[in-house]
């Protein structure tokens, strides 16, 4: 097949100098740099694009606006692509979709014989008999479904986000757009102008405004001088699709792979107008196309849209259309003008005076397909009841049928930013009722359609924006209105006529929902399905609306559509993903673990080694015989870390914690208990006292930044004088534990005592560790002689380095997060979070000597006091199993008495140390005296006895970590 | 993305804020009943309109009041959390300050 | 070709059935006023008119039939809570789901597609086999499965290790399924009509009298109504309808948002959920990917779109699937939830005489829609709180007796 297209000036988008080669269903095609898929394949005589969602319908060039679901095709893995928006490049390989076998002949056409049985929701009325029969059915039904089919190998594309700023941001560069853009510059705003296409103009640049056919260019031309000379106050992106405006304009700008988040002072909204299709038999064929689509083809890509056309109008615009197709030599049949009466102006004065043929007082009957049922090739007139001046049917031979019957705002950025958008029954079209502050509609889609009249509203609206934008007055009284047919719907029994594509739903599925009493339109549009497609209405909410309201005996006037949602046109998951930021933790040991082979953990943000080594369980043995006989070394940075100045540091803690910390001495720590207002254990950690006036506290890994948070709440009330800083990331940590513990830290630190007098148990102090200015804690979460050296974030490594080689003649090893909750279960240290949860009180889990009775207030005493008076339903208890126990339960096994769920086992571990199992567990109160026996629900629900025991497991009288 | 004026570093994305609840007075600690307890821990306000709320600007720390109108998301304004603000009495069991 | 579209093909008209009641005027007096026309109020009537004889019922809605809450949500059904009181109640809710499109004689597209929570850490993986433990001990049927099964259960989904959030296993609940939203709440409409109880839309309650402790009527829009009983099913709404009985409520009112990708040809059979990453994603038997997330950040009485959410959402789902980049997203929209502070709801007695309360439902409403309706149902029929909604009862808080849902999204360590 060869390509025919027009000569110049026809074609703008094109660069003729540039073929490029592209294929489509396996067929090689020609075009130019600058066609879409669809204005390549019509120059080459390819109309059929794809199949319809339902009947598998042959469909074709609808609107060629990029934003209709007719000519939706496959490149490649990516489904669901605009044939009429995305470009071809040299090589690509597109198809069609939703067909089985080939496009042309789809072997699912045989569903459409069948459609008397399947009416509007009839997956409702059948399908469940006998119960589950659904199950079967919905597997049969998808097998059917969607449209286009995703690949599943790898993304190829890479998606960008990038943020922009205007003072003015001016969407769509249309004649009003650009008009708009030129005066908020000259007002001295920095404008952001968006617009969908390449070029700048909009229909300046293909519609048709006057006989001949001068006013649009001329029009395009001078605004273009005018823009130009205001340079770099104009920011111009072009091929970009404003998609969603969003609260404090917020603009969601698509161009390419990137998503621009454009932030603006005010909006002009200059988006103009949607074509609207007329609903008779047939009207999906491929050839009956929106009569300013076909202008596109000829202006924009020099394609001959067919050979000879009908042009139904309803307005001056289908005379354009006609005078256009002259022009460029395509014969026209007919314009079959379906007003009943014709206002006389200039293009259909030319029009008749070219002695164009204008058919009057004749409905469409349908549109004829060819033998093949794939395109347009002839249209059936009846005459209209009333009119006797002619033959009752008449049929006229053409390839094209252009329709150019009405328009509807494309008011969807207005509608999602509040604005309301209703029926006009004046206008016979939908009209933007109000705008809110700082949105500004302008132009056609106000409802000014004529060309000065567009391009002064523009200029207004963009003076009007450049100000602010807000209270936009003029909006009520647009001076000119597109014409549209008020019913534009033709009933036929000789073919499907369709009101919605997308859905292949016809003006019976409209009515027979309406019959089922879904009479509010969000109701018809539910059941129908009506607007729900690819499209979203932006071509058959028009039509559905005017239908619902006449059924319903409802007036048409003020009526409003269904809520309109962004996005505005379809935008892909990666635009919104962008390069997908997750922040990811690592502490300054990280390289470290991972040289020593350490596999890693997520825990909150932060990366922690489970152990080290690639030897599993027998790696975590090691580490924990290696601290309780030797010495072991655990990377502790992720610990938070909070340190709380000024003079009334210890009232602060004594009213966040449950301890007291008035007393607390300085150089010494104490465990840190909070909770919320509720009672609820919420984190713990360790106070250390380094000052009258300065606390150190720690959290947990996960706990540090909503405990820090909640600090600055409540001091927000409190007012106390005190300064707090989140020092989290500013400090690296680590413990080193087990019985050498002092002995190989002693050499590193010269200036700290490290005696178990000058530093006992329970101790903080500040000093140098390997020259490192630290602050030292003996604390004994693992229950050995321990020391928690906490040193400024950007030495961690090296300390690490300096303790790793100090330890070499101790063997001391490192040991991860696995061998730590061992250790820390045998000396009976709770996990806040695993061993509580969202409801846990003190009292549950055997903290209250934790509570300070002295206080007169904590956050959650109160709380704490009221679930004492209630008494606890469940407490936290130790328990072992028997040596010979094969297979344990797992943390979060359950324990149970008869069928009632009494609590759960929180945590569980063989303990090398003490040659058998040991574990946490929530039991009844009545269970949790040391010796009882209660039953855990373990693995595949086998019964298991543990028996509840003291705490610790490990050295009970606190002599090792204590020497 | 709405932008919240935060009355320490000026107008902001809302994604740098986290939300804190209702501004509500916390009832005296020992005087207050049962039910005044677990009505300030466990019930709001709720109201369709303008609103007392607690607003953090997480990267500055600092918490702030909004007055914001939960039917439109209009924040009316935003200013520093004084004793008159929190409403009333701050929650100071101790008597100081 | 099923039978059931036989008369729709061989009729000369379409024969409607007439799904849902024409209008009619208000009357003056009912027994039962149900404020809201939702999934729930409707439930409760239809279960009162069906199982209770009670019928004199005026079901009250501000805006269209299922309009709210019950037009928005995601259509998601499981009963895999982790408390034994939420896992009763929903388990109960799913008896009464599988038999609902032969209770209706209209297919509700009940599909059990089977529900995958994915667990990335190590504490999601304890409260997994936590729930799954819960789950089998009530006869649910739940397990914790590993990344084999899961990558079996869902060949498309990212298994690689190497990934920010590595999939370790998942709580598989074999039951889990969807439904058309919509059609259940014209199921129970239409039930609840055929037994005489009449559905006014675009009827808003402005006020609710009450005397000396008791409720004797509700002011609307169309004039005032006197009633013995009133229920107010107004998720989203709970706390001002309740202010109008001035109650207040542990409720605080926010948007949960969703979206819509473009039709494409099936690859998603089961539910996915990630609780670390915040998404939910399935597929519609029309092709569509259906996909959430957590609810907003703040309080807010409105359904407006943000970006925010679904650039989060997006950059969360392409984690679970790469290939989705060049996917659509084809609408998104909000819903508001009654979130409350043990995530789970609040149901039955209140402290007016005989006004009822069925509220609380944040994110998980449309799955309780029949055991919803029929509990209260037979809350409102017995004037006593039945045993399977005892543990949400309004007064719980009143003694620290909160349901324990949230330990479900106690923090990891």
């Amino acid at each position: 097949m060869t390509e025919d297209r027009l000569a110049p000036p026809y074609g703008v988008m094109l660069d003729r100098s540039k073929a490029v080669r592209f294929s489509f269903e396996g067929r090689e095609y020609r075009g130019f740099a600058g066609d879409t898929i669809a204005s390549a394949l019509s120059a080459n005589g390819v109309w059929l694009l794809s199949r319809s969602f339902k009947y598998h319908r042959p469909r074709g060039i609808l609107s060629m606006n990029g934003d209709d679901g007719n000519c939706l095709v496959q490149i490649g893995p990516e489904p669901n692509v605009p044939a009429d928006r995305q470009p071809i490049s040299e090589g690509l390989r597109v198809t069609g979709q939703h067909y089985k076998g080939s496009l042309r002949r789809d072997r699912r056409r045989w569903i459409e014989r069948f459609s008397r049985f399947l009416p509007v929701g009839f997956y409702y009325h059948a399908f469940f008999k006998p119960r589950g029969a659904w199950d079967f059915w919905e597997k049969r039904i998808r097998a059917t479904a969607g449209l286009g089919r995703i690949g599943q190998a790898a993304p190829a594309t890479e998606f960008d986000k990038a943020y922009a700023f205007a003072d003015v941001a001016v969407v769509g560069g249309g004649g009003a757009g650009v008009a708009a853009a030129i005066e908020a510059a000259q007002a001295g705003s920095r404008v952001v102008l968006i617009e969908r296409q390449q070029l700048l103009g909009g229909s300046l640049n293909h519609a048709r405004f006057d006989p001949a056919s001068r006013r649009g260019i001329d029009t395009a031309k001078a605004l273009a001088t005018e823009m130009d000379a205001l340079g770099e106050h104009i920011t111009v992106m072009s091929d970009a699709v404003c998609t969603g405006l969003f609260a404090d304009n917020l603009l969601a700008v698509t161009s390419g792979n990137k998503l621009t988040k454009l932030r603006a002072g005010s909006v002009v909204l200059a988006t103009g107008l949607i074509e609207q299709p007329a609903v008779f038999a047939n009207n999906d064929l491929p050839g009956v196309m929106l009569g300013s689509a076909v202008q596109k083809l000829l202006w924009l890509y020099a394609v001959r849209p067919g050979r000879r056309a009908v042009v139904v109008a309803s307005n001056s615009d289908g005379y354009g259309v006609a005078l256009d197709l002259d022009d460029a030599g395509i014969a026209v049949e007919a314009v079959v003008d379906l007003r009943y009466t014709i206002a006389g102006d200039s293009l259909i004065r030319e029009a008749l005076d070219r002695g164009m043929r204008i058919i009057h007082g004749y409905a469409i009957e349908r549109a004829l397909p060819n033998s093949a049922g794939t395109h347009v090739a002839g249209i059936e007139l009846r005459l209209r009841p009333g009119q006797e001046s002619g033959p009752e049917s008449r049929n006229l031979e053409c390839d094209l049928i252009c329709v150019s019957v009405g328009w509807a705002p494309a008011a969807g950025l207005v509608a999602q930013a509040g604005g309301e958008v209703a029926y006009d029954d004046t206008r016979c079209a939908f009209r933007i009722v109000s705008s809110p502050d700082g949105i500004v509609p302008a132009g056609a889609v106000r409802g000014e359609w004529d060309l000065d009249a567009a391009i002064a509203d523009g200029r207004r609206a963009g003076r009007h924006a450049a100000a602010g934008g807000r209270h936009d007055s003029a909006i009520d009284e647009p001076t000119v209105t597109p014409e549209s047919n008020p019913w534009p719907i033709f009933d036929s029994d000789k073919g499907k006529a369709f009101i919605d594509f997308d859905e292949d739903l016809t003006p019976h599925d409209i009515e027979n929902s309406i019959a089922e009493g879904f009479d509010d339109i969000e109701l018809v549009k539910r059941y129908s399905t009506v607007g729900m497609g690819p499209s979203q209405g932006r071509y058959s909410a028009t039509n559905a609306v005017r239908l619902t309201q006449i059924l319903n005996r409802e007036p048409l006037g003020g009526a409003a559509g269904w809520t309109n949602r962004p996005p505005t046109e379809p935008e892909k998951f990666g635009l919104l993903a962008g390069r997908r930021f997750e922040p990811q933790r690592l502490t300054p040991m990280h390289h470290h673990h991972e040289a020593a082979g350490a596999p890693m953990m997520l825990a909150g943000d932060w990366l922690r080694p489970l152990y080290y080594g690639n030897d599993g369980e027998s790696a975590v043995w090691r580490e924990v015989t290696a601290v309780r006989e030797n010495v072991g070394i655990i990377d502790v940075s992720t610990l938070g870390g909070i340190d709380i100045r000024g003079p009334d540091a210890a009232e602060f803690m004594n009213r966040m914690y449950t301890s007291e910390y008035s007393r607390q001495s300085v150089g010494r720590g104490r465990y840190a208990l909070m909770c919320d207002v509720s009672g609820t254990v919420i984190d713990d950690g360790v106070a250390c006292r380094f000052a009258d006036d300065h606390f150190y506290v720690t959290t947990t890994t996960g706990g540090s930044t909503a405990v820090f948070r909640s600090m600055l709440w409540w001091n927000a009330q409190w007012r106390l004088d005190i300064d707090m800083s989140n020092v989290t990331g500013a400090y690296a940590s680590v413990n080193i534990a087990g019985p050498k513990s002092r002995d190989l830290l002693a050499p590193l630190c010269p200036d700290i005592d490290l005696s178990p007098d000058g530093f006992p148990y329970m101790a903080v102090r500040r000093g140098r560790v390997a020259d490192i200015p630290a602050r030292i804690l003996r604390v004994g979460f693992v229950g050995e002689l321990g020391y928690e050296i906490h040193v400024p974030a950007s030495r961690g490594a090296a300390l690490w380095e300096r303790l790793t080689a100090a330890g070499h003649p101790f063997d001391m090893c490192p040991f991860g997060v696995e061998a730590q909750r061992i250790l820390r279960l045998e000396k009976g240290h709770i996990i806040v979070g695993q061993d509580t949860d969202g409801l846990t009180h003190p009292d549950e889990v055997c903290m209250t000597w934790s509570i300070s009775e002295r206080k007169p207030f904590f956050v959650g005493g109160r709380a704490i006091e009221m679930h004492r008076r209630r008494g606890v339903a469940r407490i936290l208890v130790g328990f072992t199993l028997p040596a010979a126990t094969k297979i344990l339960p797992e943390e979060y096994h359950l324990v149970v008495r008869g069928d009632e769920i009494i609590g759960r086992v929180t945590s569980i571990a063989r303990s090398s140390t003490l040659g058998h199992p040991i574990g946490l567990a929530y039991v009844a109160p009545d269970q949790a005296e040391p010796g009882i026996e209660f039953t855990i629900k373990g693995p595949g629900g086998r019964l298991i006895r543990a028996t509840v025991s003291e705490l610790p497991f490990y050295d009970p009288q606190n002599l090792r970590q204590a020497t | 993305m709405k932008i919240l004026h935060c009355p320490l570093n000026g107008p902001r994305n809302i994604q740098e804020f986290v939300y804190g609840g209702e501004v509500t007075t916390m009832p005296d600690q020992d005087a207050g009943s049962d039910s005044e307890w677990t009505d300030y821990v466990f019930l709001e306000a709720n109201r369709a309109g303008l609103v007392r709320e607690w607003w953090l600007h997480v990267a500055s720390g600092y918490w702030f009041i909004a007055e914001r109108d939960t039917s439109t998301d209009e924040v009316v304004r935003t200013f520093a959390p004084d004793r008159r603000a929190v409403g009333g009495r701050a929650p100071d069991p101790t008597g100081r300050s | 070709m099923p039978f059931g579209l036989l008369k729709y093909g061989f009729a000369r008209n379409y024969p409607a059935r007439g799904l849902l009641p024409p209008a009619t005027e208000l009357k003056p007096r009912y027994d039962v006023v149900i404020i809201g026309a939702g999934g729930h109020g409707l439930a409760a009537a239809y279960y009162l008119a069906t199982r209770h004889d009670i019928t004199n019922i005026a079901v009250l809605d501000k805006g269209y039939l299922g309009g709210g809450n019950t037009a928005r949500n995601t259509a998601i059904i499981r009963a895999n809570y982790l408390t034994p009181e939420g896992v009763a109640f929903y388990r109960e809710s799913m008896a009464l789901w599988a038999g609902l499109s032969d209770e209706f004689g209209l297919n509700i597209q009940y599909s059990t597609r089977g529900h995958l929570t994915l667990a990335h850490t190590d504490s999601a993986l304890r409260t997994a086999r936590w729930r799954a433990e819960v789950n089998q001990h009530l006869g649910v049927d739940s397990e914790l499965i590993g990344p084999d099964e899961v990558s079996r259960l869902c060949p498309s989904l990212n298994m690689s290790r190497e990934t920010r959030y590595p999939i370790l296993g998942a709580l598989y609940h074999r039951p889990g399924a969807t439904a058309r939203h919509d059609a259940v709440a014209w199921g129970f409409a239409e039930g609840a009509a055929r037994k005489g109880v009449e559905i006014h839309q675009h009827t808003e309650v402005t006020g609710i009298d009450i005397r000396s402790g008791r409720v004797t009527g509700v002011k609307t829009s169309r004039g005032p109504v006197q009633c013995n009983i009133v229920l107010q099913a107004v998720a989203g709404s709970s706390s001002l309808v309740a202010d109008m009985a001035g109650l207040k409520l542990p409720i605080r009112t926010i948007p949960l948002q969703a979206c819509v990708s473009v039709p494409m040809k099936p690859f998603l059979y089961p539910i996915i959920v990630s609780g670390s990453l915040h998404v939910y994603i399935w597929q519609t038997a029309r092709g569509e990917l259906v996909m959430g997330g957590a609810t907003d950040p703040y309080p807010l009485y409105g359904t407006r779109s943000t970006l925010d959410f679904k650039e989060g959402l997006m950059a969360h789902i392409l984690e679970l699937f790469p290939f989705l980049s060049e996917a659509r997203v084809n609408r998104q929209w909000a819903g508001m939830a009654d979130m409350t502070p043990d995530f789970s709801p609040v149901m039955g007695l209140t402290p007016i005489e005989n006004y009822y309360i069925d509220a609380g439902w944040g994110t998980w409403g449309f799955k309780a829609t029949p055991i919803a309706g029929f509990t209260m149902a037979e809350c409102i029929a017995g004037t006593r709180q039945p045993p399977l909604i005892e543990p949400f009862r309004l007064d719980r808080f009143d003694d620290f007796e909160q349901v324990g849902e949230k330990g479900a999204a106690s923090v990891g360590h």
